[in-house]
């Protein structure tokens, strides 16, 4: 077989196996987002005329993005969102570090039963949890407060932290850690010095994870939640985009549109660890 | 690593100056201090302003809502009583409702809809004394319906919003087709629709009001019903088969096949997009082609009542209510609000400003001016006297509403159109009408 033979044939094989599937692939990730972009841009009258494209837009307009950014408080449930699930995510990283370092690392009665007492906490539908949350936050005095976010999300995001780690640190080899206590470390020295850094990419992970689950959250912002200043952004553009059975579609697609625009800035700035979080810690 | 002697972090000695009971106590009074401002500390009595918080859907005519909030101004300078008038999403309410309810804490007043109040009776006041005061006894008895429970009204009846028939005046004039009175005549209209490429559009999925809005009033005036007057179950009938019978055909004669996953505003989009000429819906349809300037459809289209059958014409209501929880701290200020929006002046105000979306709760309004400012939605006045509840004619109780929550009668319809016959459809939802009411 003559050299360009093969070329080709590697070449269709790579079309087959890689470049479609790809190609599919992206184009199924990123749809979405074009439908959002080309939905919000769209005149009211294109966007009920079904005798023309639907993948066109002939007479673009801003109005919707307007709309949302000036009729609605879109800006102020962007922070509000962003400072709860920052806050939030920062809570339950760090109970999450512990407690999964804890639970991979320490040897202590019940350790194993209390790893999977944390796994069925984290299976706890939150649509179970919001009525006695409710009565919890307002003994607190946290109802239309942010706080009560805050507190609330780590109930679900704890477990969830804890559970990753603990199969993060599992991949750490104990021998490293072993070896800076023979050198003189205490367990927290090496805990700190050794294992954190060697887990940052599984950290990472699970922050991303926690950032996203916390942005996304609404039912429990819904029903802590009622001031209009003090709404998170899924609860917000839903709240105030939808009026009875009537959808405003432009300004609801360009509110989910800028809505996942940091998520997917926090994304793009820990992928690679993100990554290699997903595939372990210590390559052999 | 530098070789160091180890010492474990527990016995480490406390760096001076500051000894771990000094810390407990500092972050103690920290706590203590930060937590009356960041956490909503409450002020002390006497500086205390009274408020009202009060809870409601985003109605979908705008100006109906910021006629609230301007009468809760005037309201706050007349009684010192301010309000805090919050709208949300009408699928949330529930959410909210129930978190209130059962947590304790939430707004004094809560806006529910249909019978909910029934839901949540054991969490509310005894309305006695503001339902009297307020012609209570004058309202329409679906409305009054949806708030009494065991006698005790649990509730206010506010407003409603009816549901009939939007449908497009050019086409029907084009076609040659009159305005059905009856259901037969509703079929023909609609085969020939269909036939020359204007289907009629109808959901038959779980939405909260085309599809239980249609499906009940349908059933109705065939004369079959969920249950008799005396609460037994009743809906395995002849009668019930010719409802079921008649959907059949209708569903492959007049339809848009996609609406069996509708949701309730799937009829309104095929409607403004010119793919449907007729569907089951509230007035929104109509204000949304105005308020959008889509002429070609809010110059060219209209509204009747549900065609009758052989037991006559209904038509469903959704009956809004005011109701006040028990754990309100301000049920006298909250009470005073709802007199004050019940009032007269300001009741007709609020009707009007709705231009025919929203139904008044008592006989009377249906002669002022407003019902007849637009001949496309006048016909909405009409609505009320037709009026029937879930469970009708047995009593708007929990088990009506649990049968409407789990779409029962909707889906007996749809398992029919998929397929099964009127005897099997309906015998299925006996067993489940069964399982609900227990007879």
């Amino acid at each position: 077989m003559s050299t360009s033979a093969l070329v080709g044939e590697t070449y269709r094989r790579r079309l087959i196996v890689f470049y479609i599937p790809l190609f599919l692939f992206v184009f199924a990730m990123l749809f979405p987002f074009f439908w959002m972009l080309i939905t919000s841009i769209k005149t009211d009258a294109e966007l009920y005329n079904r005798r023309i494209s639907p993948f066109l837009v002939r007479d673009p307009t801003l109005e919707h993005w307007r709309m949302l950014f000036q009729d609605t408080l879109f800006l102020q449930w962007t922070w509000n969102t962003l400072w709860v699930a920052t806050v939030s995510t920062g809570i339950s990283l760090f109970a999450g570090v512990l407690g999964g370092y804890a639970l991979a690392r320490l040897t202590f009665r019940g350790s194993t039963v209390f790893s999977v007492w944390i796994f069925i906490t984290y299976l706890v539908p939150p649509a179970l949890l919001f009525i006695p949350l409710t009565g919890v936050m307002s003994f607190f005095g946290l109802v239309d407060s942010r706080v009560s976010l805050m507190f609330a999300y780590p109930t679900f995001l704890v477990p969830f932290c804890i559970w990753l780690l603990i199969g993060y640190f599992q991949t750490i080899p104990k021998e490293l850690e072993e070896c800076a206590r023979i050198d003189g470390a205490t367990r927290v020295q090496a805990m700190v010095k050794i294992v954190l850094p060697l887990a940052v990419p599984g950290i990472l992970s699970a922050g991303i994870f926690a950032f996203t689950l916390s942005w996304n959250e609404f039912l429990y912002a819904l029903v802590f939640l009622s001031s209009p200043e003090n709404k998170t952004v899924p609860v917000g553009v839903t709240g105030e985009l939808i009026l009875g059975d009537v959808f405003f579609w432009g300004p609801l697609m360009a509110g989910a549109l800028f809505g996942s625009v940091p998520v997917a800035i926090v994304y793009s700035f820990f992928v690679e660890h993100y990554v290699s979080g997903m595939t372990g810690a210590v390559k052999g | 690593m530098k070789k160091t002697t180890r010492k474990p972090v527990e016995s480490a000695a406390p760096k001076k100056g500051l000894t771990r009971r000094d810390f407990t106590k500092s972050t103690a009074a920290v706590a203590a201090g930060t937590s009356l401002g960041i956490f909503g500390g409450v002020a002390p009595a006497f500086a205390q302003k009274r408020e009202v918080h009060h809870l409601a859907w985003n109605n979908f005519i705008a100006p109906a809502d910021d006629l609230t909030r301007e009468n809760a101004a005037a309201f706050e300078k007349e009684s010192g009583i301010a309000v805090r008038f919050e709208t949300i999403n009408q699928n949330d309410l529930q959410a909210r409702a129930a978190a209130a309810i059962e947590g304790g804490a939430g707004p004094d007043i809560l806006q529910l809809h249909w019978n909910h109040a029934h839901l949540y009776a054991g969490g509310l006041m005894d309305h006695s004394a503001i339902f009297e005061l307020d012609g209570g006894d004058a309202v329409y008895s679906y409305q009054q319906e949806a708030v009494i429970v065991d006698g005790v009204p649990r509730g206010v009846p506010y407003y409603g919003i009816g549901n009939i028939m939007a449908y497009r005046t050019d086409v029907y004039s084009d076609l040659g087709i009159e305005v059905p009175d009856t259901w037969d005549q509703y079929l023909t209209a609609g085969t020939k629709a269909k036939a020359e490429g204007w289907p009629f559009g109808q959901t038959l999925g779980h939405t909260l009001g085309d599809a239980p809005m249609f499906c009940y009033p349908l059933m109705w005036s065939f004369g079959g019903s969920e249950i008799d007057e005396s609460g037994k179950v009743a809906i395995n009938s002849a009668a019930t088969h010719r409802a079921i019978d008649f959907m059949k055909g209708a569903w492959e004669a007049i339809y848009e096949p996609g609406g069996l996953s509708w949701d309730d505003g799937s009829n309104n989009r095929s409607f403004l997009s010119g793919e449907i000429c007729t569907t089951a819906n509230g007035a929104s349809i109509y204000f949304v082609a105005r308020q959008k300037n889509m002429a070609h459809i809010a110059d060219n289209m209209s509204h009747y009542l549900f065609p009758k059958g052989d037991a006559g014409r209904f038509c469903m209501s959704v009956p809004l209510s005011f109701c006040i929880p028990n754990y309100s701290k301000n049920q006298e200020a909250a009470m005073e609000w709802i007199r004050y929006q019940l009032r007269a002046d300001n009741y007709e105000q609020y009707i009007a400003v709705q231009n025919c979306y929203g139904l008044p709760r008592a006989p009377g309004l249906e002669d002022h001016p407003v019902w007849n400012s637009d001949p496309a939605v006048s016909i909405y006045a009409q609505v009320p006297q037709y009026g029937r509840n879930f469970g009708w004619p047995g009593p708007f109780g929990r088990a009506a509403s649990e049968v409407q929550s789990k779409y029962i009668i909707v889906d007996m319809f749809a398992r029919a159109v998929q397929g099964e016959s009127a005897q099997e459809a309906a015998a299925w939802a006996e067993k489940e009408l069964k399982n609900v009411y227990g007879a």
